[in-house]
C-alpha cells in the first residue's frame, strides 16, 4: 500500500461518516433554527383544541376539599420526563394553588431521582416547604400494595405527615393521587394494585405520549379520573391554568420545531416508500420480491 | 430553562456537564464511536452507583438494619428477610440449590402481584366496560360493536396452525392488517414522544447552555 493510499483511507472513512450522519445533522440544525424562530411566528398552536382531558383534571382538582391530602406518585422515566415536565409542574402548582397538602413518593429508582431534582427545584424557588417527601419505596408492585397500609417512613416529620398518620398512614389517607407515569410503575400499576383495593380513591395521571394507547382505556372505563397523556393535551392544560412565575413550568416545547420534525419524519417515510416503489419498478416482470 | 440547575456555580457546572454529555452522545452521528461508548460507560457507572446508594440509604439501612437493631423482638420477620438478602448478595458464591428457591420466591412474588392485578384490575373491568349495553339507543353501541368486531378479527390473526376455512382465512388476514395498523398508530405516538424529547434537548443547548433562547 502506498503512502497516499494510506492517507486517503481515513479521509474517505470520515467523509462516509459525514455522509451517513448528514440527514441527522441537518435535522438538528433545522430544529435549532426552528426553536430560535418559534417565539416569533404566530398562527401555529401546539395546544390541543379538545380540552376535555385538561378539563377533567381541572375538575378533579377543583372538587378537592380545602386542605386536601394529595399524593404525587413520581415514577417518571429519565428518558421521557422532558415531555411531561411542564405539565407536571403546572399540575403541582395548580394543586398547591387549591390549598392541597402535597406529598411525594416514588416506587422506582429513576422516579426518585427526578422527584429529588423537582423537590430541590421547589426548595430553590421557595415553594418546597409545602411538599412532604415520603422518599423511595422498594418492591415495585409489592411495595405499592404494602403502601396501601403504610406509606409514611418512620423518621418523617411535619404537619402533612401528622395528618397522613391521623388518617391511617396509608394511601387511603389521601383524597387524590396524581400519578406521574413513564417508568415500569405507571398509572396501569396503580389502577391494578391500588385501584382494586381502594376503589373510591380518585387516580389522575400524567403520562408521556407513548403511554396514551395503554392508559386511555382506563380513562374510558372510569378507573382513572383524569389523564393527560399527549404533549398537546399537556400544553392545553398548562394554558388553561395560570400559575405564578416562581412555580411556573419553565420553557416548554414550541410548535414550530415540532412541525419541522414531523415534516422531516414524513419526508423519511416518503423517501422510503419511493425507494421501495423504484426497486419494484426495476425488478424484472414475474419475479417476486425477496421475503 | 428546564429549571433543574440553579444559577450558582454548581448549577453552571451541571449545565456544562449535561451539554457536553449531550454533544458527546450526538457525536455518534458523525465521529468515532469511542466518545459515545465512553458516555455509555459513564451512564452505566453513574446508574449503578446511584442504585447502590439508594438501596443502602433508603432501603437496607432504614427498613432492615435499623429496625433489627432498635427493636429486634418486634421485627422477627425481618430476620428471614435478612437471610434472603444475604443469599441474593452472595448468589455468585453459593450453590445453585441454595439460591434457586430464593430467586423463585422473588420471581413468584412479583409474578403473583402482576398477574393478579392484571386480571382483577385490567382484564375484568376492561371486558365489562367493552361489553355492549342492552339499551338499543346507546350512543356508544356502534363503537362497542365495532370494537368487538375488531377484537375478534385481531384474535383470529393469532390462530396459528388451526384449521381454517375461506372466511376464517380472510378474517385472519384482515385482523393482521388491523394489527399492523394499530402498531403503526402506536409508532406514531412514539415518534411524537421522541421528537418532543429531541426538541427539548436542542432547546436545552440553546437556552440553558448557550443562553440564546429565552
Amino acid at each position: 500500500m502506498t503512502t497516499s493510499t494510506a492517507q486517503a483511507a481515513p479521509i474517505e472513512t470520515t467523509a462516509a461518516r459525514l455522509r451517513r450522519g448528514a440527514p441527522a445533522l441537518l435535522l438538528l440544525v433545522a430544529l435549532a433554527v426552528a426553536s430560535l424562530l418559534s417565539g416569533s411566528i404566530d398562527g401555529l398552536r401546539l395546544a390541543s383544541p379538545d380540552r376535555s382531558h385538561g378539563d377533567q383534571l381541572r375538575r378533579a382538582i377543583g372538587d378537592l376539599p380545602s386542605g386536601a391530602l394529595v399524593l404525587i406518585a413520581f415514577d417518571a422515566d429519565l428518558g421521557t420526563y422532558a415531555e411531561i415536565r411542564a405539565t407536571t409542574r403546572v399540575a403541582i402548582a395548580d394543586l398547591a394553588a387549591h390549598g392541597a397538602r402535597l406529598s411525594i413518593v416514588s416506587f422506582t429508582p429513576e422516579g426518585r431521582a427526578i422527584a429529588a431534582a423537582e423537590i430541590d427545584r421547589a426548595n430553590r424557588a421557595g415553594t418546597g416547604e409545602s411538599l412532604a417527601d415520603l422518599g423511595f419505596v422498594a418492591g415495585a408492585e409489592a411495595g405499592l400494595v404494602r403502601s396501601v397500609e403504610s406509606i409514611v417512613p418512620s423518621a418523617a416529620r411535619g404537619s402533612t405527615i401528622d395528618a397522613i398518620r391521623e388518617r391511617g398512614g396509608g394511601i387511603g389517607a389521601f383524597d387524590m393521587v396524581l400519578i406521574v407515569s413513564g417508568s415500569d410503575i405507571s398509572a396501569r400499576s396503580w389502577v391494578e394494585q391500588v385501584g382494586t383495593r381502594l376503589p373510591k380513591l380518585p387516580l389522575v395521571a400524567i403520562a408521556p405520549t407513548f403511554l396514551d394507547p395503554e392508559l386511555e382505556p382506563y380513562l374510558r372505563s372510569g378507573q382513572l379520573t383524569a389523564l393527560l397523556a399527549t404533549l398537546r393535551e399537556g400544553v392545553a392544560y398548562a394554558r388553561a391554568v395560570s400559575v405564578g412565575p416562581e412555580s411556573g413550568p419553565g420553557r416548554s416545547v414550541g410548535p414550530l420545531p415540532m412541525l419541522v420534525g414531523m415534516l422531516g419524519a414524513l419526508g423519511v417515510l416518503a423517501e422510503t416508500a419511493f425507494r421501495r416503489l423504484g426497486r419494484r419498478g426495476r425488478r424484472p416482470p414475474g419475479r417476486r420480491a425477496p421475503s | 430553562m428546564n429549571g433543574f440547575a440553579g444559577s450558582d456555580l454548581g448549577g453552571t457546572i451541571a449545565t456544562w456537564v449535561a451539554a457536553i454529555a449531550t454533544i458527546a452522545v450526538w457525536s455518534y452521528l458523525v465521529g468515532p464511536r469511542r466518545i459515545f461508548v465512553l458516555v455509555q460507560h459513564l451512564l452505566a457507572g453513574l446508574a449503578t452507583g446511584y442504585l447502590v446508594l439508594l438501596a443502602i440509604r433508603d432501603v437496607l439501612v432504614p427498613r432492615l438494619a435499623v429496625p433489627l437493631i432498635e427493636r429486634p423482638g418486634d421485627r422477627a420477620l425481618l430476620v428471614p428477610a435478612l437471610v434472603l438478602v444475604g443469599m441474593l448478595i452472595g448468589a455468585s458464591w453459593l450453590p445453585r440449590r441454595a439460591t434457586g428457591p430464593v430467586a423463585a420466591i422473588l420471581v413468584g412474588g412479583i409474578a403473583a402481584f402482576a398477574l393478579g392485578g392484571a386480571v382483577v384490575g385490567t382484564v375484568l373491568p376492561q371486558v365489562a366496560a367493552a361489553l355492549p349495553t342492552t339499551r338499543a339507543a346507546s350512543p356508544g353501541l356502534v363503537a362497542e360493536v365495532i370494537s368487538l368486531a375488531i377484537t375478534s378479527l385481531v384474535l383470529l390473526a393469532f390462530l396459528h396452525g388451526a384449521p381454517r376455512g375461506r372466511l376464517t382465512t380472510r378474517g385472519a388476514l384482515l385482523g393482521r392488517w388491523l394489527l399492523v395498523g394499530g402498531i403503526g398508530g402506536w409508532l406514531g405516538f412514539l415518534l411524537v414522544s421522541r421528537l418532543s424529547l429531541l426538541v427539548d434537548r436542542v432547546a436545552f443547548l440553546l437556552g440553558d447552555w448557550l443562553t440564546v433562547l429565552r
